[in-house]
């Protein structure tokens, strides 16, 4: 057995050089995976923070926050509300920083309840007559 | 751009950032891009993108089947830009072989195999092994595998991509950074696993074969 693996060695140095290296990598992004499913496995590591790239649909969407609530939070023109747009853009449009915005809303997921309704048809904020 | 992969992380994650702003405010032609370069051997992280699409057709901004159509437009256009460079420089084997009865030998039996197994080849490196694809196109040009042969197969391979990553975007929308980084290791252990696994096959072969067959 061991005369025919160094058999095998000797005449394909290349192939089976390639062989262990790609096990080599394989044991390592199976090691890299087992330790992040570990460490998403706690609730508290599964926190997304908001970001630039995010749009305002999305933040409502992951966030579930009322549309309107997202509106008066960040004192959006009509022109400019719920167009597909980043916040990084939206932030530059009205030349404030960015960061201000996503504090605004990150104090806004902090303090306003969730809500189930999605999306800009939401009903407004305030009593209903139901 | 090839140093990409070299950056600290940290400049990376800018990268990463800038591009997926690219896709709240481009739409899908951003994706369109990126999967069309991204099989051209320029590093964007196009499933990242598609992942992005897929949330934001979650939450509205976009349209679940124009991002998917985008992206996956994009994969196989790109591909086929692959295939046709690797075609018109196929002479170029037969320059580098013309010398060497060995290298006339290894480009025979590539052929060989890309005659028997070219179209599963093509078909897993679009998404089983998505980092080898934009190589595979060009071999499978320059080697030639048939076009029509080519495009089935390619197509194929890139409709799981493209769903795969989308669909996961779509699901998983409010929770992308964690989703995105676990694509992002699953990916890579298969791609490293298939690839272990098909030299170790090659390896058994020869095994079977017995010694001085070579």
């Amino acid at each position: 057995m061991i005369a025919k693996l160094t058999a095998v060695w000797r005449q394909n140095r290349l192939l089976v050089s390639a062989f262990l290296l790609a096990l080599g990598v394989t044991v390592f992004f199976g090691g890299k995976l087992v330790l992040s499913t570990i460490y998403w496995a706690d609730p508290a590591h599964r926190n997304q923070p908001i970001e630039g790239w995010m749009t305002l649909r999305y933040v409502a969407h992951s966030w579930n926050l009322r549309p309107n609530a997202i509106d008066s939070a960040l004192d959006l023109p009509l022109d400019q509300r719920w167009g597909r747009i980043s916040l990084e853009r939206l932030a530059d449009d009205r030349g404030v920083p960015v960061e201000s915005l996503i504090a605004k809303l990150e104090h806004l997921t902090q303090t306003r309840p969730p809500h189930g309704r999605l999306g800009p048809d939401a009903p407004a904020d305030g009593p209903r007559d139901e | 751009m090839e140093d990409w992969a070299r950056m600290p992380p940290q400049t990376a994650r800018a990268m990463n950032e800038t591009l997926l702003t690219y896709v709240a405010d481009y739409g899908v032609a951003a994706l369109a891009l990126s999967c069309f370069l991204s099989c051209l051997l320029i590093p964007i992280p196009s499933s990242l993108m598609m992942l992005t699409g897929g949330a934001f057709a979650a939450s509205g901004d976009l349209v679940a089947w124009q991002v998917i159509g985008a992206a996956w437009g994009g994969a196989v256009l790109g591909d086929q830009t692959g295939y046709q460079i690797g075609r018109h420089n196929a002479d170029r084997l037969d320059r580098l072989a013309k010398n060497s009865a060995q290298r006339q030998k290894m480009l025979q039996n590539a052929r060989e195999l890309v005659a028997r197994r070219g179209g599963l080849g093509v078909f897993f490196s679009t998404w089983a092994v998505a980092p080898l694809g934009p190589w595979v196109n060009f071999i499978a040009g320059a080697v030639g595998l048939g076009w029509r042969r080519f495009t089935v197969w390619d197509t194929l391979g890139e409709a799981i991509w493209v769903f795969g990553y989308t669909g996961l975007g779509y699901v998983f929308a409010t929770n992308l950074t964690l989703i995105g980084e676990l694509a992002e290791q699953v990916s890579g252990l298969v791609a490293a696993a298939t690839v272990t696994l098909v030299l170790l096959i090659l390896i058994v072969r020869r095994l079977q074969k017995g010694p001085g067959n070579d």
